[in-house]
């Protein structure tokens, strides 16, 4: 038996996995430090490279319906093992929920303002959040779209409003950088913003039918995919060389716009886009946290989980960095180390497991 | 349903209690406790190492009192320039409090102005306040004072309040003459980045008049490292831009065909493209110039208007052009400064060669090649079809 | 632990409730009525405690006068003339016309109701309780001495105002006729829009003392059987004292009593309800108010009206968009005025800052307080404007708007961009009436979220809003329909207004119907005549 009770569409996937990939937009301008003007194709290669891997999750999915992570890891590697792995997930969950977290406190305090307490943005934002995840995946789902609409619109109009200031020559030269560097991009881009997907399923157990899931979440993947494509142009295209030195590529970018000095000073834009963006990610995260931890615990309901665990992301994005550097070169060398089994191995292994001891038949007819 | 209502309204109130008491004063401020800067001059202190940063802050009382009436009064200033010295930018902004009373808001800094000397010396270690301080905007634009950037912050303008609000105006429109263009913080640092690049920035000048003080700009100064290594004037800045395909609007005088007089052109549209070649160590720049242009003025009674007439002035025209191009290259070689980014540009397309280039730009610059092409056409001769002249 | 607190609080509070219910009187009446003429006289007298309005004649009638008889009324709700035309005259004197009356017995009630009432409206009754009920609702109760059963003749005099236009909801274009205070006049409104056999009425009476008539009205083959039945089962909930406005009724079958957004919608425009019953929607209609309760309802429905129908799409879509567009600046323009002015300064173009900074410059407050002075001065005006006498209530607008406005801007306290930023707020807030008690509530709230925590409280207020938006139901209806979730057919209807005749599906979420319900043919698109009928020869 699943905890969650709500249903969710085909169409709802697309827009889950398109704004939850578009939550990453912040994370262009890790990798842009490293690949500098070739972001672009780390954006692109790092889609080609993850397309299998994502198609592994999807498939699972629909081997195991109606179940989330928890529970096929039970089912596939049997009770011990099954919850180590499953620990080993929430583990990331948290982490990585609790960086997100602490991003958006980043942002606003270094960029929109400075003088408030860095500890007031996190709380607000988490206990929003927890607001969120309260009412379900349901109402997430549903407003997915609204969160995809608006960011697609902040970015294509972003890039409409710079189009005079691009200059498409700072692509070239097109290889320029050592082969090691892009590889380091494409290994953080296929982590962070695709990767991260795997958190799909402790959500795709929800879906009420199964038979578009592979094409819609793809859809989902290229929306979010062109989305980070476009920001990394425009990015490039703007800032030119000096990309490199800014914290927040996009923020200065932004700032650059000047329409007839009357459309200036548009950092609201990207100030309200990234964190509707990055609110809607940790949200799919933490409810997939949420949703682990109580599946393992066998509570019949999340929701007295929910405040506890808002609590403790607080404390851990509040005390596990010093500062936005610290909390660069963590993610970029440990985070993305520990978390590549959890995203390239287990679930294609989950799968071929399944596969060898034809498990959900068997299942299927005992549990439901 | 009932549950989860309660539950989100408890949490809810529970976090926004503990956000509050935990934060306590969340860093509001009131416009009213802001001295807004709109534009900062930075000067060399004589005989120390210390700078004196020199701020042009909003009076608020005196700018507009709300109905407007203290603006003809004339004597009192709408600004206030104040300057506080310090070893760092940063310390002299923070010096400056003691005098203001209130913190600086930079956020709507239009100009940072560099004096001369420390121009001089190097800009390198001072541009950095201005692109971390996250006051500060990237689109402030940077200039340089002929002499000491404290004297240009009062020189008001009879239609501008603001000084510096002023200067900002006129750079901003540059494309008038393209005499000179404007660099803000961000292309300035790009071109500190690349590490061949000269960047130009605009020179601001004084001129004393019978009313007081005007400035304008009297050309562009090249840095070279972060130093300041030369003057071009007008005409060679826009033998620049001309390849830099920054030309805009602006005027070509060329004698007419008969060598009588002389015809006025305006620019109408220019663009450039710029073809690096590499050929056994030798590097030619391929440069192609279209530009269009429209007769505004003529000084004798000669008919222009006519195919040959016109074809001479566009040979005449694509000739000034070559001269502007040519009076800038000697420049830049004499400076031994890349303020046309021919070094970017050989990047872009060999950037294998371009390592070894890299190191021995500065003698390689000088061997550089120029292939010009200009492409002129007169597209339009206003509203007169014949010069005014006694029919014959 | 504070969720098992309030469980035990609530459980308490609904036990009261219940033991409130039983010790009411009511259930004690139920007793049969005596044939014996006398003891039910008595009995009524000493329960109505011998009111003064209470007519009770005896009279004795038959050919012999050997019948007795007692006719009981309230005089000041019933019709006088009429019982005595149509109850009192056949019964002692027309009855002498009837030639083979000797048969017949007079004390049996059907005799009397089936040969001498001549009014239609009448039932017998055969417990003292019924015949209290109606009775108080304005019947005539004819006793006869000897016969176990009453009759109740409706005979019921109410003054109804005349049809007039809504006050609340006037029109440029349309109908000018609003909903009255008597429940059969309204339906009588509603019937003669819609003269159709599906168009179905059912009667309850809520209220224990009130017995207020309250009716809902629906089309039957279009309206969701389900909606029905959950309304039928949240009114048979209903146990209170009194219904005097629909207002109650609303209040007590709302899906989400905690949000600020009405779920149910009302209005006193028979055209307008017309159109919700045909859309599938259910009405509302209670006795003694204009005003008719529709369900379900969803958010749109707020922005929409009903002239946007009757003028044409493109002046009906700007008009629709500018509502939208004032909402929003009602709940959120002081909010963004003060996050702006407060937090985010560099984000004002450099003249306005200049400007804002000069006006601001002798204000003594910090902006949020401004704000919030100048909200409840708004507020107020508002408010005095409305309950006083309409001369003097021109007079507080004007005093208002020349003594708060201009002299509080002279006297230096508060800034004339705050004014202007309040006034347009104010203005705003009139643009879309259904929503405007939320958004009063939105605009406070977001106006506190702004002055704590700037842009971002702002945002992540409204974050919260649109999910709670989104998890909102209106009799199952999902509130933010169609736009979460998401439907491309009814979305022709939100933001901009189709023409009408591609207007040809009734709202998916309504009828709730898996094939396309239509309400007019989809090729309606008009066209020029004929071409062969058009030839000018």
């Amino acid at each position: 038996m699943s905890i969650e009770k709500g249903k969710i569409s085909n169409q709802q996937l697309l827009f889950l996995v398109a704004g939850f990939v578009l939550g990453s937009v912040l994370l262009v301008d890790f990798t842009v430090g490293i690949t500098e003007h070739q972001t672009w194709m780390v954006i692109l290669a790092g889609l080609a490279i993850t397309a299998p891997v994502i198609l592994s999750y999807v498939v699972l999915a629909k081997k195991f319906p109606g179940m989330n992570l928890v529970q096929i890891n039970d089912m596939v590697y049997g009770r011990f093992l099954g919850k180590v792995i499953s620990i080993y997930y929430i583990f990331f969950f948290s982490m990585t929920l609790s960086f997100n977290i602490r991003d958006v406190g980043e942002l606003y305090i270094t960029f929109l303002m400075q003088d408030t307490p860095f500890i007031f943005f996190l709380i607000v934002f988490t206990a929003t959040c927890a607001y969120a995840v309260s009412k379900g995946i349901e109402v997430l789902a549903r407003v997915s779209h609204l969160f995809v609409v608006s960011g697609l619109f902040v970015i294509v109009s972003a890039f409409t409003l710079l189009i005079d200031q691009m200059d498409f020559s700072n692509f070239l030269p097109f290889f320029e950088l050592p082969f090691i560097r892009i590889f380091q991009g494409i290994h953080i881009v296929s982590v962070i913003p695709y990767g991260e997907t795997v958190v799909f399923l402790m959500i795709m157990g929800c879906l009420n039918k199964t038979d578009h899931a592979v094409k819609k979440t793809f859809s989902g993947l290229l929306i979010g995919a062109v989305s980070l494509l476009i920001v990394a142009v425009r990015n490039t295209a703007v800032l030119g060389r000096t990309q490199t030195i800014w914290t927040s590529t996009s923020f200065q970018s932004i700032r650059l716009i000047n329409i007839g000095t009357v459309l200036t000073r548009m950092d609201f834009l990207i100030g309200i886009a990234q964190t509707i963006l990055i609110f809607f990610k940790c949200s799919l995260f933490f409810y997939a946290l949420v949703v682990a931890l109580s599946q393992l615990f066998g509570l019949k309901s999340y929701l007295p989980l929910v405040l506890p665990l808002a609590g403790i992301e607080v404390i851990i994005a509040a005390t596990v960095f010093q500062s936005p550097v610290d909390h660069a070169m963590i993610t970029l060398n440990a985070g993305i180390i520990y978390s590549a089994p959890l995203i390239f191995v287990f679930p294609p292994l989950s799968l071929l497991i399944a596969k060898i001891r034809g498990l959900p038949k068997l299942e299927r007819g005992k549990g439901i | 349903m009932g549950k989860e209502m309660k539950f989100s309204v408890m949490s809810l109130t529970l976090f926004f209690f503990l956000s509050i008491a935990l934060s306590g004063c969340l860093g509001a401020r009131e416009i009213n406790d802001l001295e807004i800067v709109i534009g900062m001059g930075v000067d060399k202190e004589k005989d120390s190492e210390d700078i004196l940063l020199t701020a042009q802050v909003v009076k608020v009382d005196a700018a507009g009192g709300g109905s407007g009436n203290s603006s003809d009064g004339g004597g009192s200033k709408a600004f206030w320039n104040v300057s506080s010295k310090g070893s760092s930018i940063f310390d002299a902004v923070r010096e400056m409090t003691h005098k203001t009373g209130n913190r600086l808001f930079i956020s709507h800094n239009q100009a940072v102005i560099f004096g001369n000397d420390l121009a001089a010396e190097g800009l390198q270690d001072y541009i950095d306040f201005f692109l971390r301080a996250h006051e500060m905007r990237p689109t402030a634009l940077i200039l340089i004072a002929e002499k000491k950037a404290s004297d240009l912050m009062d020189a008001k303008s009879e239609t501008e309040k603001y000084p510096a609000m002023n200067i900002a105006k006129f750079v901003e429109n540059y494309g008038y003459t393209s005499h000179f263009y404007k660099v803000n913080m961000k292309d300035f640092a790009s071109c500190l980045m690349s590490g061949t690049t000269a960047p130009l920035v605009p020179l601001l000048s004084i001129v004393e008049e019978k009313e007081g003080k005007d400035i304008y700009v009297s050309g562009m100064v090249a840095i070279k490292n972060g130093k300041m290594v030369g003057k071009l004037n007008h005409d060679e800045v826009r033998g620049v831009l001309w390849v830099l395909d920054k030309v805009e609007s602006g005027v070509i005088t060329v004698s007419s065909p008969n060598e009588q007089g002389k015809a006025v052109l305006e620019i109408i549209k220019a663009k450039s493209k710029v073809k690096p070649e590499l050929k056994d160590g030798k590097i030619v720049m391929n440069i192609k110039i279209k530009e269009e242009s429209s007769l505004s003025e003529q000084t004798t009674t000669e008919n222009l208007a006519n195919d040959k007439a016109l074809k001479k002035l566009q040979e005449n025209s694509a000739e000034v052009i070559r001269q502007e191009i040519m009076a800038a290259f000697d420049k830049s070689r004499d400076l031994k400064a890349d303020f046309f980014r021919f070094g970017e540009m050989l990047h872009k397309k060999y950037h294998k060669e371009w390592k070894a280039l890299k190191d021995k730009w500065d003698e390689i610059y000088p061997t550089i090649e120029l292939k010009i092409e200009i492409d002129t056409k007169i597209i339009k001769t206003d509203l007169l079809n014949k010069p005014v002249s006694p029919s014959d | 632990m504070f969720g098992y607190i309030l469980k035990k609080i609530r459980y308490l509070s609904l036990k009261n409730k219940y033991m409130l219910q039983n010790t009411q009187p009511g259930e004690n009446n139920s007793e049969p009525i005596s044939p014996v003429l006398e003891i039910n006289l008595e009995a009524i007298k000493s329960i109505l405690h011998e009111s003064s309005d209470v007519t009770i004649h005896e009279f004795n009638f038959g050919h012999e006068r050997k019948n007795r008889g007692a006719l009981i009324f309230i005089n000041s709700i019933t019709d006088k003339e009429e019982i005595h035309k149509n109850i009192l005259q056949p019964l002692m004197y027309d009855v002498l016309l009837l030639k083979n009356a000797v048969g017949m017995d007079f004390n049996d009630i059907d005799t009397i109701r089936k040969n001498l009432i001549s009014m239609t409206d009448n039932k017998k009754v055969a417990m003292l309780n019924d015949l209290l009920d109606s009775l108080l609702a304005g019947a005539a109760i004819l006793l006869i001495n000897g016969s176990k059963e009453a009759l109740a003749i409706k005979s019921v005099k109410i003054k109804s105002r005349s049809i007039e236009e809504p006050g609340t909801e006037a029109v440029v274009r349309g109908p000018r006729e609003g909903f009255v205070e008597n429940v059969n006049e309204n339906i009588a409104l509603i019937r003669r829009k819609i003269k159709d056999t599906d168009l179905c009425v059912e009667k309850y009476v809520i209220g224990e003392k009130s017995k207020t008539d309250v009716c809902i009205v629906y089309l039957k083959s279009v309206a969701n059987p389900k909606v029905i039945e959950e309304i039928r089962i949240r009114l048979k909930r209903i146990k209170t004292e009194a219904i005097l406005e629909s207002g109650y009724i609303e209040q007590f079958i709302e899906d989400c009593p905690y949000s600020v957004f009405p779920t149910v919608s009302n209005s006193e425009k028979p055209d307008k309800v017309a159109a919700k019953i045909l859309e599938g929607r259910v009405a509302i209609l209670v006795d003694g108010t204009p005003f008719v309760l529709v369900v379900p309802m969803v958010f749109i429905e707020s922005f929409q009206s009903v002239e946007d129908y009757y003028a044409r799409p493109f002046f009906a879509s700007v008009i629709r968009i500018i509502r939208f567009l004032s909402y929003i600046i009602s709940t959120l323009g002081p909010a963004i005025y003060v996050a702006l002015t407060v937090f985010h300064q560099e984000l004002i173009p450099t003249q306005l800052l200049i400007s804002i900074a000069e006006g601001r410059e002798k204000v003594p407050f910090p902006a949020i307080l401004e704000a919030f002075l100048m909200l409840f001065a708004f507020d107020l005006l508002r408010e005095a404007g409305v309950r006083l006498p309409k001369p003097v209530g021109q007079t507080v607008g004007i005093v208002g708007a020349l003594v708060l406005g201009e002299a509080s801007v002279q006297a230096g306290l508060i800034s004339p961009i705050m004014v202007i930023v309040v006034s347009a707020t104010a203005i705003a807030s009139f643009a879309v009436p259904a929503q405007t008690d939320s958004g009063t509530v939105l605009r406070y709230i977001y106006l506190v979220l702004a002055g704590i925590a700037g842009g971002f409280g702002v945002i992540m207020g409204l974050l919260a809003t649109l999910l709670h938006l989104a998890s909102l139901r209106s009799f199952g209806t999902p509130y933010l329909w169609p736009i979460v979730p998401l439907d491309t057919a009814g979305l022709k209807d939100v933001f901009i207004r189709m023409p009408l005749w591609t207007l040809s599906k009734r709202p998916k979420a309504i009828t709730w119907d898996s094939y396309d319900s239509y309400n007019q043919s989809p090729d309606l698109m008009p066209s020029p005549y004929n071409k062969d009928n058009n030839d000018p020869k």
